[in-house]
């Protein structure tokens, strides 16, 4: 059975924690262990908090998250329709970030480290989308 | 949403975290360390009892390695206290557990200083 849900909010830190919960909770009708939703809510925490402080840096503008799945495979697609990304390979490399004062550059390695597949897709003044999968074991 | 304390123990900031640390929540303790800082030149070494935080990503990192800079500028380290595995876990993928030492109880870090 496939199973989504789809949802928009304002890109603004407060809704950080309200993504990364809702999220963990759509997934928890899964069978999966606390350490798995803990991987689930870090990358989704990471995802959102790239929208909120590097897509809408300076603007305003909202988020669109749709997850699904099925079987056990759970599909994580994280949007925002801000600057974008100018280059999307330095953006990937470990430790870059345009803001070096506030942000350790780690949001991209740690959504690959928690999840088991990532892909980034930007345009600069259009947005960025990531989608990222976990395959979570049949139990 | 997050509850912590800060105070100074000696050449210690101590700082006491209850629930999630993220882009929301980073700046109240960003502010809170920050003026500690500035305020007591003795400090230098930093203390995170983690016992009862909930949640961490790289914002909340990002905060503590800030802290952790200034810190080491006055010849300070970093301690984290009662990390359970999932905030370990964190802590190890941004590389923090080569620069902390993790230990049992705030009194076993303030020996080591």
């Amino acid at each position: 059975m496939k199973n989504w849900i789809k949802l928009e909010f304002p890109g603004t830190s407060v809704n950080v924690g309200f993504a990364r919960a809702a999220i963990a909770h759509f997934a928890a009708q899964l069978e999966i262990t606390l350490d798995e939703l803990e991987d689930i809510k870090v990358a989704v925490s990471e995802a959102v908090s790239n929208c909120v402080v590097h897509g809408y840096r300076e603007k305003s503008g909202n988020v669109v998250i749709e997850a699904s799945y099925e079987g056990q495979r759970l599909e994580i697609v994280v949007e925002d329709f801000g600057h974008g990304i100018p280059d999307i390979d330095a953006a990937q490399e470990t430790g870059y970030t345009t803001l070096p004062e506030e942000r350790m550059g780690l949001g991209l390695t740690f959504m690959r480290e928690c999840m088991d597949e990532l892909y980034l897709y930007s345009r600069v003044d259009e947005g960025t989308k990531v989608v990222m999968v976990k395959n979570i074991p049949p139990r | 949403m997050v509850r912590f304390s800060v105070k100074v123990v000696g050449q210690a900031l101590v700082a006491t975290l209850d629930g999630d640390l993220d882009l929301h929540t980073c700046p109240q303790l960003k502010d809170a360390l920050t003026e500690a800082f500035e305020q007591n030149s003795q400090a230098k070494h930093l203390v995170f009892d983690v016992r009862h935080l909930t949640f961490i990503d790289s914002s909340g990192l990002g905060v503590i390695l800030g802290r952790y800079r200034a810190a080491q500028e006055r010849g300070g380290k970093l301690f984290f206290v009662k990390a359970d595995p999932r905030i370990q876990r964190v802590l190890r993928l941004s590389g923090m557990h080569r620069i902390a030492e993790f230990v049992d109880s705030t009194a076993e870090a303030l020996d080591r200083v």
